[in-house]
């Protein structure tokens, strides 16, 4: 069946990347014809602040640059505090693709807030909806620093995971970053694709 | 992509681009103003993809909006840009503008934070278009943004009134497409229709009848502008941006910028009025979907403005009874209107318990320095606006009073004055809000006789906006090496008696000037010198780390604000407090806090 449009959210935190993630996807749609709104919310300056990324995609126009809490198909997150502030977000039958990757929020480091006792991921796995779940400790590797680069991963990951075809992804990575990172960038993109296809071949 | 036009082509913009582009079709020459988020990047578009366009980021808002009233009477098309806070620090030149003779078009664009994203007070600049009784537009997309900025010159100019143009933290930040032609060149239009130009302090008078109104020469000078307005007013019905769309005749929704698109979405079934110039209104659109339906509502972000402006034409709506605004709702979403409108709505919650965000500052922050060594000498400060606020928050507690922008230095004079100068009470400023409004404040307590401390933390730009240039910085739009401003100078200029610079991670000397600056009974300024960590990308000392044998998991260094300083949890439950590598620059501050040697590089 022709795909007619999904409701994405991607979640995480300033310097991850989020922007250029949701840059190099949206390109990738517009190629395909589809009408996009994808809508950013940003905080301050300062670091350490939540980004969230309302991506929206649809043969038809799109209307409200919001997704209605209930209409997420996808949501993907680079940090796993982060991906629980969305999880209510998703459909029934929606899919979670997050990192495990944790950075401490500054309100429990200054004891402002007790933590969660329950390890995250768990939460996370327990939601009832489909869940995939990408570790960057676990796939360090010397060609690229994985933890500047989980983005690009993340666009493989999900790529595959739709079933997209790779070559036209790489073609958006290659016009949309500088020269010098492009061969960086694939590396990161095929491991995504790599960690991917082994996590589906066992699902 | 062809629509008629073989020329047309489809961009993705957000809100800010499309706006810069909108001043480019326009034939805008000057563009002024001051950054503030989130309506800061309509200026770096225009500047990057427009370099036809005259750009200056102006000291404050007032000075940007003066600017290009002054541009504006030369005959030329041009935009202020700033946010809805700054439009107050500018309001008096805006209230000066309106009724007054408009040559060139006058725009304003301002930012209102809807949602509050970047931490403003709930503001809703739409009341600037009551007060002065000026129009005021407001986009729902970005093709809409670009559009309509050519039609608020067109306006501005044919009704001889300033416009503002609001725009939204939603609108600035949402990429959409928008149709251009491609083969538009830029021409920078000249409308010198009236010789003179005044405030309508001339033309009240006259209104008024006041002795010896009469004379010629006034009348002259005469500018009707209540009938503009009304003129505007009438005209506005005929406007095809402010669009009727007659459908279901349960529901009427009558609404402007992306609360039209929420509305749309959840009520396809719905009639609607979606309004570009929500200022003035179209009375007879009105009348129409409220004859159309059986229920009207007014859906609108920020403050209760449509609906007061329509329910005072006699036309009844509902508004805020059923959508009740600040601090019960942010901003509206598709899930309120859905909530409230639509039967048997399912309701969704956030999961419960899930640790909130303070904004941290970034490691190595200059501002970090500075709150430390306050907070350790019990030194009472207050804040200005600025990367440096955090220092404020229940963790730190460096700074016990913080206002607006600008005004710190004025604050703490009138502390120290108020208690006959028996503590002094210091004044912490950024380098952008000293100039901005800052300055008037040193130049008040220095004639005044004040025996203050300022505290000004340079780091050669306005930080958390984004590191845009001030005065004093090496770089910027119009820079030249020769005009660059030197704070020390301006201070001795100003009369400042005692005036040290420090690098801020010199904290030996740090720490030493401001406690002799606040011990001594003279005003004094430390400058505080370290370039933005982030805006200048400064390269890196070797990382710190904590010795978890000595830590004593006291948290000291925790509560200095560094964003690289964690508590972990580790695998066997634990908690450790830890440093993080990839954040860290080095900056040796936590190692001056640590009383227990613990914390190495
Ligand atoms: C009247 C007003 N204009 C603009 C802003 C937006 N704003 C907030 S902080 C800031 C920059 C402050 O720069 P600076 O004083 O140099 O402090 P820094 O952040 O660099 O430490 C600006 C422009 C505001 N809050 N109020
Ligand atoms: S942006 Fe610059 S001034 Fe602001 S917190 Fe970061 S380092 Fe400090
Ligand atoms: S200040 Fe020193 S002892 Fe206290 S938590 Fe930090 S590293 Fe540990
Ligand atoms: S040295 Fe300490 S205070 Fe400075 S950046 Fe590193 S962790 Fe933060």
């Amino acid at each position: 069946m022709q795909d007619t449009g999904k409701n994405i959210i991607i979640a995480g935190l300033g310097g991850q990347g989020i922007l250029l993630f949701s840059n190099l996807l949206s390109k990738y749609y517009m190629n395909l014809g589809y009408e996009l709104k994808i809508s950013d919310v940003i905080g301050l300056g300062q670091r350490g602040g939540g980004v969230e990324s309302h991506f929206r995609y649809s043969n038809k126009p799109v209307l409200s640059p919001f997704i209605k809490a209930g209409d997420v198909d996808y949501l993907i997150s680079f940090e796993q505090t982060e991906t629980l502030r969305y999880l209510h977000c998703l459909k029934d039958d929606g899919v979670v693709l997050t990192s495990t990757f944790e950075l401490s929020t500054s309100s429990v480091n200054t004891r402002l807030e007790k933590d969660m006792p329950e390890c995250k991921t768990e939460i996370i796995k327990r939601s009832g909806k489909k869940t995939f779940i990408v570790d960057p400790d676990e796939h360090k590797n010397p060609d690229f620093d994985i933890s500047k680069m989980m983005n690009v991963v993340m666009l493989g990951y999900y790529a595959e995971l739709r079933g997209y075809s790779h070559d036209d992804m790489i073609q958006v990575v290659k016009e949309s970053v500088p020269a010098k990172f492009v061969e960086g960038n694939i590396k990161a993109y095929q491991k995504g694709t790599e960690i991917a296809c082994a996590e589906l071949a066992v699902k | 992509m062809e629509r008629g036009n073989k020329f047309a082509v489809m961009k993705m913009m957000n809100g800010n681009e499309a706006v810069a582009r909108g001043a480019f079709e326009a034939g805008v020459k000057v563009a002024s103003g001051f950054p503030g988020t989130p309506s800061t990047e309509v200026m770096d578009y225009t500047r990057h993809y427009y370099p036809e366009i005259y750009c200056e980021w102006s000291t404050n808002e007032k000075v940007g909006l003066e600017v290009a009233i002054g541009a504006s009477f030369a005959g030329y098309r041009s935009m202020a840009i700033m946010k809805t806070v700054g439009l107050h620090v500018a309001a008096d030149a805006l209230g000066g503008a309106a009724g007054s003779q408009i040559n060139g078009g006058l725009v304003i664009v301002v930012g209102d934070d809807v949602g509050r994203t970047a931490g403003d007070d709930y503001n809703d600049v739409r009341h600037y278009g009551n007060m002065f009784n000026i129009p005021v537009f407001e986009p729902a997309d970005s093709q809409e943004a670009k559009d309509l900025m050519v039609k608020a010159f067109e306006i501005s100019e044919e009704y001889s009134t300033p416009v503002i143009f609001k725009i939204t933290s939603v609108i600035c930040k949402t990429t959409s497409k928008v149709i251009i032609d491609d083969e538009i060149t830029y021409e920078a239009k000249c409308n010198v229709k009236y010789p003179v130009s005044f405030s309508k302090v001339i033309m009240t008078t006259m209104m008024m009848n006041a002795k010896g109104s009469e004379h010629p020469k006034l009348t002259k000078c005469f500018n009707d502008f209540p009938a503009h307005m009304k003129r505007l007013a009438s005209d506005s019905n005929d406007f095809d941006f402010n669009r009727l769309e007659l459908n279901g005749k349960k529901i009427g929704v009558i609404t402007a910028g992306t609360p039209y698109y929420y509305a749309k979405e959840v009520l396809p079934e719905a009639s609607f009025l979606k309004l570009g110039l929500v200022m003035p209104l179209p009375e007879k659109k009105i009348r129409e979907l409220a004859d159309h339906v059986d229920e009207l509502y007014v859906i609108e972000d920020g403050h209760d403005l449509l609906e007061k402006n329509i329910k005072d034409l006699g036309v009844s709506v509902v508004g805020k009874e059923l959508f009740p605004k600040f601090p019960d709702m942010m901003r509206f979403t598709p899930d309120i209107i859905e909530e409230r409108l639509v039967p048997k709505a399912e309701r969704r919650s956030v999961l419960e318990g899930i640790p909130f965000r303070l904004p941290v500052s970034c490691a190595g922050c200059s501002h970090l320095f500075v709150a430390n060594i306050l907070k350790k000498h019990k030194i009472k400060a207050a804040a200005d606006v600025t990367c440096g606020l955090i220092g404020c928050f229940p963790h730190m507690e460096s700074y016990s009073l913080q206002k607006c922008m600008g005004s710190s230095i004025a604050l703490s004079h009138g502390y120290n004055v108020a208690t006959d100068h028996k503590e002094n009470f210091v004044a912490m400023i950024g380098d952008g809000g000293f100039w901005a409004t800052g300055i008037n404040g040193l130049m008040n307590l220095i004639f005044n006789d004040s025996q203050s401390t300022v505290i000004i933390v340079d780091n050669s730009c306005l930080a958390m906006t984004g590191g845009q240039h001030v005065a004093s910085s090496d770089f910027g739009f119009n820079y030249k090496p020769e005009n660059k401003l030197e704070i020390s100078k301006v201070c001795e200029a100003i009369g400042v008696k005692d005036i040290v610079t420090v690098d801020a991670y010199e904290y030996d000397n740090l720490e030493k000037a401001i406690t002799s600056a606040v011990n001594a009974k003279t005003n004094s300024v430390v400058i505080v010198k370290k370039p933005c960590v982030t805006k200048f990308k400064l390269p890196k000392n070797t990382p710190s780390y904590i010795d978890q044998d000595k830590c004593t998991k006291c948290r000291k260094c925790i509560n200095l604000g560094c964003l690289a300083i964690e508590s972990k949890k580790t695998k066997d439950g634990k908690v450790d407090i830890v440093i993080n590598e990839d954040l860290c620059v080095g900056c040796g501050l936590c190692s001056t806090a640590c009383k227990f040697d613990a914390i190495k590089s």
